[in-house]
């Protein structure tokens, strides 16, 4: 991967330290992991450095609440509103898995004012690679 | 088994939304009312009054919980179809098939799966998120498929007998959304003061590329379908 030309400004560092980010981002990409039974939204910069993270079972849900879309709308809402405060007005959303999730939390972040970009579609997708699991006997 | 059927609603209930799946009960909510004919002899087992023809048998009806697996086991294998299947990929979404690295005008969801009681009716709600065409394109795509859907479905899952499925708009998310906005709005403006004031004095004092300076004053722009 080329490595992104550094931004011009004073206090920052090319590297990734520990230290808390302070910078205002104006543009982001908001990363939606919806499985059957968990949401999880991070929220990192272009590059890909994460900014905040929630999921529903961090706000609060558990068991079968978590797979819910009410409780991923209500994650995607917790993550967004700590980067909201740095200033991001424009958002990619990356989504990865099936699941309720996806629907909700596109909508959450909607509503939230971030303007969309755009919307990627990222489930892992094997050229025929591993073995997957055996089907479920209903 | 067969007492469940009594409280079968004559008038199908509205679109289910997702909001209140914990709430449903257990029984076996169909929106398909059975075959007359059972339905007749159902009632004459319970010692009403027979009123039509009595040649046909009833199907087998299915234990309620069965049903409830194999309406979740329905929805993985469709969620998957949706994710994997290049044919349903295309019908939904007939343009960004394969050049754009999957960039998105629309997003398909499968919200629910009800199934009727004895296995042979499926009933699929479909959420999709974008504009109004890409709507419309999505759920013709997927009505237009449901012959090969349901032949996929039965390759993949091993029932005696394949359900038929129909495919429907679920608008519960929409709705859901619109109220939540409105409902955000009506609570930004009452206290709107304050927390624009904040947001504003966080306002870049950084040298940025961008030409923004801080986050946007009038927060009332919700983005409403």
């Amino acid at each position: 991967m080329a490595k992104p030309i550094p931004k011009i400004g004073s206090r920052k560092n090319a590297r990734s330290g520990s230290r808390k980010h302070l910078r205002k981002i104006p543009k982001g990409i908001i990363h939606v992991q919806a499985s059957f039974n968990n949401t999880i939204v991070t929220v990192t910069d272009v590059r890909g450095r994460v900014i905040s993270w929630s999921s529903a079972g961090t706000c609060g849900f558990k068991g079968t609440r978590r797979g819910t879309p009410f409780a991923a709308q209500t994650a995607a809402g917790n993550a967004i509103r700590t980067v909201a405060d740095q200033g991001m007005q424009r958002a990619e959303v990356m989504i990865k898995g099936p699941g309720l999730g996806r629907d909700a939390a596109l909508r959450a972040i909607r509503r939230s004012g971030i303007l969309l970009n755009f919307i990627r579609d990222v489930t892992p997708m094997p050229h025929n690679g591993c073995r997957s699991p055996k089907k479920r006997r209903v | 088994m067969t007492t469940h059927l009594l409280h079968l609603p004559l008038i199908p209930p509205p679109s289910p939304s997702p909001w209140r799946r914990h709430h449903h009960t257990s029984a076996a909510t169909t929106t398909i009312t059975p075959p007359r004919t059972g339905w007749v002899q159902l009632q004459s087992q319970l010692g009403k009054a027979v009123i039509g023809s009595t040649r046909r048998s009833i199907r087998c009806m299915a234990n309620p919980r069965r049903v409830k697996m194999v309406a979740k086991q329905i929805q993985r294998e469709l969620s998957d179809m949706l994710l994997t299947d290049k044919v349903l990929q295309f019908a939904v979404l007939p343009e960004a098939s394969l050049g754009a690295d999957r960039y998105l005008s629309s997003l398909t969801t499968i919200t629910d799966v009800q199934v009727s009681a004895d296995l042979q009716v499926v009933k699929v709600y479909v959420s999709v998120f974008g504009d109004e065409r890409g709507k419309e394109v999505a759920i013709a795509g997927l009505k237009s498929n449901a012959k090969y859907v349901r032949s996929e479905l039965g390759k993949r899952i091993k029932l005696r007998l394949t359900p038929e499925v129909r495919f429907m708009e679920d608008e519960s998310f929409e709705r859901g959304s619109r109220v939540i906005a409105i409902l955000d709005k009506i609570k930004n403006e009452k206290g709107s003061e304050g927390q624009t004031k904040e947001q504003l004095d966080s306002s870049a004092q950084e040298d940025d590329d961008d030409s923004w300076g801080g986050e946007d004053p009038d927060e009332g722009i919700i983005y409403v379908e």
